[in-house]
């Protein structure tokens, strides 16, 4: 048995600041498999970002890691931007929360989708052209032939993240990290969007880490959690374990405050 | 005792099409919308982005004009009103909004904020502002001592006790709440809906609580309103639209919402009660 696709091993993250340097991520450590989803999740300040940022070697200047990051066995810390930037996007993907500020409002999604492709893969624009189509037709965006040549404001929010996903997904990535890819839409549209992550995670056989504030989403998509507090991996566990016999406090009292839809209350 | 009457309430917006040629065409965000809010109780408008939520909202606390329709306070209408009688109207209902910072002056005290609703309207308060302040600050759970703080200094949980404070300061029978909780990391935003709850039973003014997370909601509320495209399209006590809701988009929208897998909910809270 080959080792896990992803692994984070004593992951320290440590950012300048104005009182000097900062630990926000301090020794995470976790593994994500392939077909696996590992959620992150934790209230904001916890770290959760700067762990996927780290890992792609998207932090702000200045700052310092320490610990291992590995895909398929290889070191990613401490590589150049150079090294990295082939990575980015091919074999490690990331799709943000809010797609309107990651896409470019004056070129059409298939333009971008086809630059990112030919970027990694090269080939000519034609052959890109339908490689971008086709990315939309597995996101399921209707009429992607037509819509390919459309730009980012004719999308809805929705659609919008769909392309981010499909944009995300066209070099066959072995690792999706989505960092609240869903905090922005509208209940329904999330609904939606969840299940085509999973979906589509069945068909590639990608790992996903999937970050995000809200435990009930967690609970819906990932099979291992780890929990994050002000920089601190509080919990590491299958979500089973973490949902039904939290060991530790925090987590426990985070349970609690998700106001509950199906539960009675007191009238 | 009916407190608000919001009576066949209609609000277009005139926009520009697209192009040079463009006519100017009337989006209307909301539709004919009526609805009554009770004192001391809850009512909650509940929908997704587009919904006309917050513009019902708006017109509610007369910060929008309706285009046609009505809206009624304590009897009186306030549709139109102006100077002495807006000024009343200000009085009775107070408004809290999502954004904290963005809702409150950064260059303000504390103090300033929660009583510039008084300063308004020329009222010193009895015993002096500083006491009046530090009187609100402890009723919102917040150290009295920072009275003489910027907003800045506080994080997102306590900035929005400011503004909690500062809807409180003159005693509204009316608080209008738009998306007040959604801005808040989860287990703040428990603390605050129980603060919200608590001033309610404390003093029995009513909220109108705009709101795009069923669950909060269902915490919150005794009545619910469901908008959608501009139209109330379900309303009834709590218990019958989230326990029978009756309406097709309703439905949808309560099988939506991500739930912690009910099975291991259940585990650990047998586990922890026993």
């Amino acid at each position: 048995m080959s080792a896990a696709l992803f692994v984070v091993d004593n992951l320290t993250v440590t950012l300048p600041t104005s009182s000097g340097p900062v630990d926000v991520v301090k020794n995470v450590s976790f593994t994500v498999d392939r077909d696996e989803t590992v959620g992150i999740v934790g209230e904001s300040g916890s770290g959760k970002s700067m762990t996927a940022l780290a890992v792609l070697g998207l932090l702000p200047r200045g700052a310092r890691t320490s610990g291992s990051v590995k895909l398929d066995g290889a070191e990613l810390l401490g590589r150049s931007d150079r090294e990295l930037r082939s990575v980015r996007g091919n074999a490690i993907s990331m799709v943000f929360q809010d797609p309107l500020s990651s896409l470019n409002p004056y070129y059409t999604v298939g333009l971008q989708i086809s630059e990112m492709y030919r970027t990694h893969r090269g080939g000519s624009r034609t052959a890109a052209r339908k490689v971008a189509i086709e990315a939309l037709e597995r996101v399921h965006i209707p009429d992607a032939a037509r819509r390919v040549d459309h730009y980012p404001h004719q999308f809805s929010g929705g659609m919008r993240q769909r392309v981010m996903i499909a944009m995300a997904l066209c070099c066959s990535p072995s690792l999706l990290i989505a960092d609240e890819p869903t905090t922005a839409l509208d209940v329904t549209v999330q609904a939606q969007i969840l299940e085509l992550l999973a979906e589509l995670q069945a068909t590639t056989g990608a790992g996903l880490m999937f970050i995000t504030h809200d435990l009930a989403v967690i609970s819906s998509i990932a099979r291992r959690v780890l929990v994050m507090r002000s920089g601190d991996p509080v919990e590491y566990g299958t979500a089973e374990q973490v949902f039904s016999d939290p060991r530790h406090e925090y987590t426990r009292m985070l349970l609690d405050a998700v106001p509950r839809i199906d539960d009675e209350v007191a009238s | 005792m009916t407190l608000l009457e919001v009576k066949s309430v209609t609000k277009e917006f005139v926009t520009r099409g697209e192009g040079a040629m463009a006519r100017k065409s009337a989006f209307t965000a909301v539709d004919d919308v009526s609805f009554e809010v009770e004192l001391g109780e809850t009512l909650a408008i509940v929908g997704e982005s587009g919904s006309g939520k917050s513009t019902t909202a708006r017109i509610a606390a007369r910060l929008l004009e309706p285009t046609t329709g009505s809206v009624v306070f304590d009897g009186q209408d306030v549709t139109k009103a102006r100077g002495k009688d807006l000024a009343a109207f200000r009085n009775n209902v107070q408004v809290v909004f999502q954004d904290p910072f963005s809702s409150l002056n950064p260059r303000y005290t504390v103090e300033r904020i929660v009583t510039a609703p008084l300063t308004y309207q020329g009222i010193t308060p009895k015993g002096g502002r500083r006491a009046f302040t530090q009187e609100l600050m402890e009723r919102v759970g917040l150290n009295p001592d920072h009275c003489r703080r910027y907003p800045a200094q506080f994080s997102g949980g306590q900035a929005q006790r400011i503004g909690i404070a500062r809807a409180l300061a003159v005693n509204p029978k009316l608080v209008i709440c738009d998306e007040a909780v959604s801005a808040l990391d989860v287990s703040i935003q428990a603390q605050v809906l129980e603060l919200l709850m608590r001033l309610q039973r404390e003093s029995g003014f009513s909220y109108v609580f705009i709101a795009h997370d069923l669950a909060v909601v269902r915490q919150i509320s005794q009545r619910v309103a469901v908008m959608s495209r501009g139209r109330i399209v379900e309303s009834g006590s709590r218990d019958q639209v989230f326990g029978d809701p009756q309406d097709e988009y309703t439905k949808t929208l309560l099988a939506a919402v991500p739930r912690i897998n009910p099975e291991w909910d259940a585990r650990r809270r047998q586990k922890e009660a026993g």
